[in-house]
């Protein structure tokens, strides 16, 4: 078992989520703030592996959805989170033993520890995905037969709805209609799950990752050392099937934003020496999809991608990006579990509408520092 | 006939500037140490630059005052007075109370009373709580037993139904009839706990705005103007002393504005980089069509995260008095800085310490000083540092652009010395007259500005419907600010469409700016 206690530890922990998000998932700031307001009171966040867990405890995941805009004027209520917990226990008819989040990367990573935190209720080590991604049907536990509904809907006036879906994509529509009917902010709880299914079915440890790489940077920082370099020894584990490399380091000459039917598209040029000619190049759905070295495809999704600032090493979200910047990017293997074919079939490169196969980091950009 | 002459001063933390400007024309400048009284400092510097100019008290139109008083009164938390929050805004919110991730020694000088109560507002502007009256009522007779009086009202989605503010605000003036409250919507956009903070730092700063705007309204009279004083806000735009005595966080971050205005006042450029190279760092910004580019993350006040429009300026280490020394034949610049002690401390002036002033005048490119005291520094060494000084010039704007075309350059401050060669991507350097009181003279050619930050429903009112409307909003809220209505221009439209909302929902900024109305009209 694992406490959350510090501020520090939060400030890591929304860098590493950021980090982790790979463009997206939204700003942690609120969910930064709740979980320190949290501490200001006197509790802590209790963390603690799978495999502390009892094959026949029940998990549920907990999750702010919402547009960004709207959740920074809402904000969070702690009566609806419990509220929303007393719900679930009562229409799932079981006690929840643990929390897990869905998604680790950007806000969505902080709540469930505030929940936790506030209702004593432990949170496990892991998520649906180690970064983020924008449906419901993108995480693990839906590829590996843990449906996100039947869900709990609520809002902070006490709407509530259930939603059961036949599919992972429909309980996506479905959540999405209710969101934009309710003022476009609830909270919900998805994925009710077994022990045995956090065990099985979890990308692990991500809450630790978040940490890690959040005081990584910061140590880096303070010991005047190389923040990448740094992080590029944390993250590479071949023996667990993890590869990290830098994938290019230069300077922004271009970054084109635009909104497609609710999603954010766009790309970002980047080039190593003083002129414009662009040498590399990363493509935004919401999140960075694929980082291509001169049109070839050096990583690309589910491997995650992230763009840093050159100096700081602190993380950017596709929003920050901005002409001029230097930036350094970091390309990750996702977790094995992320890339197996059942799980491609739903958040490879092709559902994305990129028309290649996947392809592993450590077979597309074998240089470690190009 | 000078009843066109107007008076520009900065109240700095170290120097008072004045300038006496006719139409186009800079009269006289002066330049004198800040007292800590303000007015004194004022007054002195005032007195002389109108006799310098040649210009009577009576023969001022208008006054224009850039401060940095408040923002350093933040800072350094002086002069603060204790605050309440009442926020508007369950069932929703009450996770994060205000105050959160506020510094120990801000709260420990303005405290962190606050209250949560019914009501708001969705993004739409409909209503998902009551106003609670009664909540309100109670709030406000705590308050008068605590004895606060400096209260800041903020509630969810303001920038969209400011009314609920207003209405809120009139419940606790039945009981605290002396209170002095601050709306969110009138100092912030969208994002609750950034404008609430505005909101707190105003309320904290206010009884300050009054006596600082009252020593300088004192400061005039004593020297018989009697044109009306306006001071200068954050987006170079002006005030009325009576708006900045009601919101003096409008004006906190006036003192890079009106440099980088004064600059291009002083050129006659309206796009352009702008460097003021001081004795310690160099600060760059971006004149946008006649305004500072203004940052688009949010922004610390003080240790407060607020979503305040401030000036885009980049600073680097890098001035007049920054030490050089060398790793073997490899120069190394700051990033300490001599600073103030520069008379005392470079070479040129009998000290001992190596300075970038002093490369400047090995190089020839300035006279100051005695330049026999640097003629042992090696002729090598001086170009590898001017390389170095240009190379990071570049760099620095080249961060500070949004596209790769070259950019004309306007050099401000005693430091420009420094810069003696054409710089990549740099299209022409400026070095205009009267650049050390740059300041000043923002100070004295502002105008006036309205802004709308909301979301807008494309799909009801049709995307040209409510644009019309947002911008119709801007130019009221310009007029209402003191210009002058048939001089009022749209200036800059942004529209960001929203994810995760009903289709056509977009929220759109509008700024609209126009000439001061003359003092008969207004």
């Amino acid at each position: 078992m694992q406490t959350i206690a510090t501020d520090l530890d939060i400030k890591d922990m929304a860098r590493g989520a950021v980090f982790l998000g790979t463009g997206g998932g939204g700003d942690p700031y609120v969910g930064e703030l709740y979980l320190r307001r949290q501490l200001v009171e006197g509790r802590s966040a209790q963390i603690i592996k799978a495999d502390e867990l009892p094959d026949d405890a029940f998990v549920i995941s907990i999750a702010g959805v919402g547009a960004p805009t709207v959740i920074v004027e809402h904000l969070v209520s702690t009566r609806t989170l419990l509220r929303l917990l007393e719900m679930s226990e009562k229409y799932y008819g079981r006690k929840v033993d643990a929390l897990i989040s869905a998604e680790i990367g950007g806000a969505n990573s902080m709540f469930p520890l505030a929940l936790g935190a506030r209702a004593g209720v432990p949170v496990i080590d892991g998520d649906g995905m180690g970064r983020a991604f924008p449906h419901l049907e993108m995480t693990t536990f839906s590829v590996y037969g843990c449906a996100a509904s039947p869900c709990v809907l609520l809002d902070d006036s006490g709407n509530a709805t259930y939603v059961h879906a036949t599919t992972d994509r429909i309980a996506e529509n479905m959540v999405r209609s209710v969101c934009a009917s309710l003022g476009s902010m609830i909270y919900g709880a998805f994925y009710p799950m077994s022990g045995r299914q956090a065990k099985d079915l979890a990308v692990r440890d991500t809450i630790s990752q978040t940490l890690e790489i959040g005081r990584r940077i910061r140590h880096a920082r303070e010991s005047q050392s190389d923040p990448v370099e740094d992080l590029l020894v944390l993250l590479n584990d071949p023996a667990a099937g993890r590869h990290a490399r830098q994938l290019f380091m230069g300077r922004i000459v271009d970054v084109r934003h635009e909104t497609r039917d609710g999603w954010h598209w766009g790309e970002v040029l980047i080039n190593s020496g003083r002129g414009d000619e662009p040498e590399f190049s990363v493509e935004i759905q919401n999140e960075y999809l694929v980082a291509r070295h001169r049109g070839r495809t050096v990583t690309v999704v589910p491997d995650l991608i992230s763009v840093l600032d050159a100096e700081s090493a602190e993380p950017l979200t596709a929003e920050m990006l901005s002409y001029g910047q230097r930036v350094r990017v970091i390309g990750y293997s996702a977790a094995p579990i992320m890339r197996r074919p059942e799980a491609l079939r739903v958040f490879g490169p092709r559902m994305f509408g990129i028309e290649e196969d996947f392809r592993g980091i450590e077979e597309l950009s074998t240089d470690s520092r190009l | 006939m000078r009843e066109t002459a107007r008076l520009g001063i900065d109240v700095g933390g170290t120097n008072t500037d004045a300038v006496v400007m006719a139409g186009e024309k800079v009269l006289a400048s002066e330049k004198r140490s800040t007292t800590a009284d303000v007015s004194s400092g004022v007054i002195s510097v005032v007195d002389a630059v109108l006799k310098k100019a040649g210009v009577g008290p009576q023969d001022l139109a208008q006054v224009m005052i850039g401060t940095t008083q408040f923002i350093n009164a933040f800072v350094q938390r002086r002069q603060l007075t204790p605050v309440a929050a009442v926020r508007v805004s369950l069932p929703k919110t009450d996770g994060i109370p205000p105050f959160i991730g506020w510094p120990a020694d801000l709260i420990d000088a303005v405290g962190e009373q606050s209250y949560l109560v019914g009501g708001g507002s969705f993004y739409d502007g409909k209503e998902y709580a009551p106003l609670d009256i009664q909540g309100l009522a109670d709030a406000a007779h705590d308050l008068r037993a605590r004895n606060i009086k400096s209260i800041a009202v903020i509630a969810n989605f303001a920038p969209v139904r400011p009314d609920i503010e207003r209405r809120a605000a009139e419940v606790l003036l039945q009981t605290l009839p002396d209170a002095d409250i601050t709306l969110s919507s009138e100092v912030g956009g969208l994002g609750l706990i950034d404008r609430e903070n505005a909101a707190l730092i105003n309320a904290s700063l206010r009884q300050l705005s009054r006596s600082v705007v009252k020593a300088l309204t004192d400061a005039f009279e004593k020297l018989g103007i009697h044109a009306p004083i306006y001071l200068s806000q954050n987006d170079g735009t002006l005030i009325s002393t009576d708006y900045a005595t009601r919101f003096p966080i409008l004006t906190c971050s006036a003192g890079p504005t009106n440099s980088i205005r004064g600059a291009a006042f002083l050129t006659g450029m309206q796009d352009a980089i702008v460097i003021d190279v001081g004795g310690t760092t160099s600060d760059f910004g971006f004149l946008v069509r006649g305004f500072p580019r203004e940052t688009a993350t949010p922004h610390l006040i003080g240790g407060v995260r607020t979503n305040f429009r401030m000036p885009d300026v980049l600073s680097i280490a890098l001035g007049g008095g920054t030490l050089v020394r060398f790793d073997g034949s490899s120069p190394r610049l700051g990033p300490d800085s001599v600073g103030y002690q520069l008379s005392q401390r470079a070479l040129v002036f009998g000290g001992r310490d190596l300075t970038l002033t002093d490369i400047a005048v090995r190089a020839g490119h300035a006279r100051i000083g005695n330049p026999a005291a640097v003629q042992s520094v090696d002729q090598t060494a001086v170009t590898a540092v001017l390389d170095r000084i240009h190379l990071q010039m570049e760099d620095t704007i080249d961060q500070m652009k949004t596209n790769s075309k070259p950019v004309p350059v306007i050099l401000v401050g005693g430091g420009h010395i420094l810069i003696s060669r054409p710089l990549r991507g740099v299209s022409e350097i400026q070095r205009p007259q009267h650049a050390e009181v740059a300041n000043a003279v923002g100070a004295a050619i502002s105008l006036v500005s309205g802004r709308v930050d909301k979301i807008f429903d494309f799909a009801a009112l049709g995307r040209d419907g409510a644009l019309a409307k947002a911008r119709k909003e801007a130019v009221a809220a310009a007029v209402a600010a003191g210009a002058a209505p048939d001089t009022v221009e749209i200036v800059d439209i942004v529209e960001l469409p929203m994810t995760h909302m009903r289709t056509g929902s977009v929220h759109v900024k509008v700024r609209a700016v126009g000439q001061l109305a003359t003092a008969g009209a207004a």
